[in-house]
């Protein structure tokens, strides 16, 4: 397996909970003897990231996306089922897994909060045995598009969410590594550090090939930067593919909305179907491949096709948003 | 993409034990509070013993000067578990419950060895102050010097092995966390316990018979009861020997029950919160 790949098949975790009895005699029984119920975190996730990808992970609170994480990046050893990265077993060499990977998960900082993010980084930069040139080198890369010199004497404590996970991005690949993984990265952050977060991400995929494994709850960041989601629902796998694939999973497709000078008696387009009218304003949506005539009409076809059938005025095309399309694809996986 | 690593790839790590330095010396909210809750500890048990000795030349076999220098001795030593981890948001049970002990293992370090420079950071930054004490206090003649130099000499070489000991059971403390996540009853526990059969407290030469006994079967008085009954010349040098070889068998015992504990905390480490 070639430096930059991540591979998981039939990664599984199941964690043991303590099931609590009520009372102060259920505490005691609970003292002497746990009752440990599983409960399955992930079951059975085939995943293939290549080198250079970036894929983001979708799924619900509680759907298992952050428990894969932490399985790909060593953190968790999984109950069953093999996982790869980088051609080593994360959970079984950790410590030459961490030389290969940089991880961020959002909400939580590795950063020292009396230290400034400064000494912070030092301290990764010792702890992974970076020569001072090849450490001012990448400081000088991450600085550039990051802007981390406005604050990077403040202590930790007194950072912005926004400055703060900046740091913890530079902290994550100082040591330049093939794979990242970042859970939840932009969580909490206002538009302006969102988008010059997705700009550096979208150069360390772009420019410097890095191999990025992404979780996400906002669908504008996937739609920018992710050409492949995978969506994990109770902790399985619902769907891996193209972006633009997840809507035909969902069937959740494009809508025309036409205005009318007269609406005429019998409606009827090929290919289209009416799904609403109101007086002179009607909205068609493309029939299945099924029961159109031939494929699935795009949208460029299906205008053609309303002007030469009605007396149009107006029309509009609307394209479902990401959300919506995601939303829909967890209810049909379900 | 390969990262170029410095042949020396064995100290650098080690620097990081300047953790602790940075984050005590740039607040003054942390080291004056220590610096005067120091002074008054030092000043009131010289006092006290000081006192207690005001009516008898020796008790327990132990006279005045050798007494209050044990006492204060022991004082001094709790400056070395000095540094509190929680006001900083580093100490084991905060890590566990923010689920920051991820990076633990995100990091070409293994956990026990990160553990391990921190604790050092600590007990280097703990030391330096308990050293400070230690050069007043024997300037200003509350604490006699050793009555010779071999029992200086194993004075030292004990409280090097009891410092060993002491970082085995803080370790074990912390470990808790990873099938507990709080442990701020254990901490509570063998703090008190600690200090009180390691001597901290009072020297162990004042309790009965049956609990020096009993303490003997316990690593607390290795930390501290030895060193400074070899420091105020209450136990001879001679036995420096036999001192040696119980905390070497500690030390031992408890470095195999905490590599133990270390790889099933590996194994089994959970993060909170997803």
């Amino acid at each position: 397996m070639s430096t930059g790949t991540i591979m998981a098949e039939g990664l599984t975790k199941v964690f043991r909970i303590p099931a609590r009895r009520p009372g102060f005699g259920g505490a005691l029984k609970d003292l002497v003897k746990p009752v440990l119920v599983p409960k399955v975190a992930v079951d059975d996730i085939n995943l293939r990231v290549e080198v250079g990808e970036l894929l983001a992970l979708l799924g619900p609170n509680g759907a298992g996306k952050s428990t894969t994480i932490k399985m790909l990046c060593g953190i968790l050893t999984p109950t069953s089922g093999r996982v790869e990265v980088n051609g080593i077993v994360p959970h079984a060499d950790r410590t030459a897994n961490a030389r290969q990977i940089g991880a961020v998960f959002g909400q939580r900082s590795q950063l020292w909060r009396d230290l400034t993010a400064r000494q912070s980084l030092e301290v990764l930069r010792d702890m992974y045995g970076l020569r001072d040139s090849d450490y001012r080198e990448r400081m000088k890369e991450i600085n550039r598009i990051l802007e981390l010199e406005e604050f990077w004497d403040q202590r930790s404590r007194q950072l912005s969410l926004g400055q703060r996970v900046r740091c913890d991005l530079a902290a994550a690949l100082l040591h330049d590594p093939p794979v990242v993984f970042l859970d939840e990265p932009t969580i909490g952050m206002d538009v302006v550090v969102k988008e010059q977060v997705r700009e550096f991400l979208r150069d360390q995929v772009n420019r410097r090939g890095r191999t990025v494994l992404l979780t996400t709850h906002d669908m504008t960041e996937v739609a920018r930067l992710a050409e492949r989601v995978a969506l994990i629902d109770h902790g399985q796998l619902v769907y891996d593919g193209a972006t633009a694939g997840l809507r035909d999973l969902a069937g959740v497709t494009w809508e025309a909305h036409v205005t009318v000078e007269t609406v005429p008696v019998a409606i009827d387009v090929p290919g289209l179907a009416l799904t609403g009218s109101d007086g002179t304003r009607l909205t068609f949506a493309p029939l299945p491949a099924a029961q159109g005539a031939g494929a699935v009409l795009t949208p460029r076809h299906a205008i053609r096709r309303l002007i030469e059938y009605l007396p149009v005025t107006d029309i509009q095309v609307e394209e479902p948003d990401l959300e919506d399309v995601v939303r829909q694809a967890f209810r049909t996986g379900r | 993409m390969t990262a170029h690593f410095s042949p020396r790839l064995v100290l650098p790590p080690w620097r990081a034990m300047r953790i602790t330095v940075i984050a005590e010396l740039t607040q003054p909210s942390r080291y004056v509070p220590q610096l005067t809750m120091l002074v008054t500890q030092l000043a009131l048990t010289w006092w006290l013993w000081r006192a207690l000795y005001a009516k008898v030349t020796e008790s327990a076999g132990l006279n005045v000067s050798q007494a209050t220098s044990y006492a204060l001795l022991g004082v001094l030593f709790l400056q070395f578990k000095s540094v509190d981890r929680s006001s900083n948001g580093d100490a084991m049970d905060q890590l566990m419950l923010d689920g920051t002990i991820a990076y633990w293992f995100t990091r070409p370090l293994p956990a026990r060895r990160w553990y391990l420079i921190r604790m050092c950071g600590d007990l280097g930054y703990g030391g330096a102050w308990a050293l400070l004490g230690y050069v007043v206090c024997r300037a200003i003649g509350a604490i006699a010097g050793p009555p010779t130099w071999a029992a200086g000499g194993a004075a030292l070489a004990t409280l090097a092995l009891g410092l060993v000991i002491t970082y085995y059971l803080q370790a074990i403390v912390d470990l808790m966390c990873f099938w507990s996540t709080i442990n701020d009853s254990a901490v509570m526990a063998v703090q008190l316990a600690s200090s009180l059969l390691s001597g901290a407290f009072a020297p162990l030469w004042f309790f009965p018979g049956w609990f020096q006994r009993a303490d003997g079967f316990l690593p607390f008085e290795s930390t501290l009861n030895t060193p400074l009954s070899l420091y105020v010349g209450r136990l001879p040098v001679s036995a420096l020997g036999t001192q040696l070889a119980i905390q070497a068998a500690w030390c031992a015992a408890l470095a195999v029950f905490t590599w133990w504990l270390w790889r099933r905390a590996c194994a089994r480490v959970t993060i909170l919160g997803g």
